[in-house]
């Protein structure tokens, strides 16, 4: 039987696998930071979906809560770093940013 | 009919999440990325999370999405590069066994069987000190604030 829970977390586990395989395959900081919100939106999703079960999912609501929060923060902490670093090397590609010292 | 649009609101949120990932155009992936989020409110919102629906709404599709474009803009990086795929596949896949493995060991009882009163009360607190739950999140979203504005403020 294919309950909506299921569903919710399957497709949570495979944007997590899409946001991890775009992690390692993308050669642009941007790109990376898009492929850690797929990868934030999974872990919501599958977050969700426990609680779907149950009859009260205000634990799963909270952690979901929790979740976004802190997956904001960090894009927004990560979006600063990547200008910050466009403005000292001029790229974003990791591979041309060797020099991480001063 | 629940079923049919959980299963049409997943194939969305695939459809759109792939296009981002997956799109050499930046603003292509941009668009896609909002529309994510969006699939992603809606889901919350309509199987009762209406408030972290709203929340998911506000802070990704809204604020995540103009600092995005406001990255782009600032950068100037409209080229996505593209690296070696087979060694993405092998470190996702490699990544998802030991999630999953992980996952198993530690979910590993009977769905009929898992207490809900265990979780409950290990995370009791929460509910108990509700104010202090909110006061972290505003403390969490407050100090990357300040981080962010330390950041792109000018060296004197």
């Amino acid at each position: 039987m294919l309950t909506d829970q299921t569903i919710f977390m399957t497709t949570g586990a495979v944007l997590i696998f899409l946001g991890v395989f775009a992690i390692s395959y993308s050669r642009n900081l941007l790109k990376t930071i898009i492929s850690f919100q797929v990868v934030v939106f999974g872990a919501n999703l599958g977050l969700f979906a426990s609680g779907l079960g149950s009859s009260s999912n205000l634990m799963a609501n909270t952690l979901v809560l929790f979740s976004i929060v802190v997956g904001g923060s960090v894009e927004a902490v990560g979006l600063a770093l990547i200008v910050l670093v466009h403005k000292k090397y001029g790229t974003l590609d990791p591979g041309k940013i060797r020099r991480l010292k001063n | 009919m629940p079923g049919e649009v959980a299963l049409l609101l997943s194939v969305a949120l695939l459809v759109t999440v792939i296009a981002a990932l997956f799109s050499r155009s930046m603003s292509m992936t941009l668009i896609s990325m909002f529309y994510a989020s969006l699939v992603v409110g809606v889901i919350f919102t309509i199987y009762q999370g209406i408030l972290i629906g709203l929340l998911h709404i506000i802070i990704f599709a809204g604020a995540v999405s103009v600092m995005l474009l406001t990255a782009v803009l600032m950068t100037g990086e409209t080229d996505l590069g593209i690296g070696k795929r087979s060694l993405a596949a092998l470190l996702s896949a490699v990544t998802i066994l030991i999630v999953g493995a992980a996952s198993y060991s530690l979910f590993s009882t009977l769905p009929g069987e898992v207490s809900e009163s265990s979780t409950t009360s290990v995370l009791q607190f929460i509910w108990t000190f509700r104010p202090w739950d909110l006061l972290i999140l505003v403390i969490i979203f407050a100090s990357a604030m300040t981080v962010v504005v330390n950041l792109l403020s000018k060296e004197q």
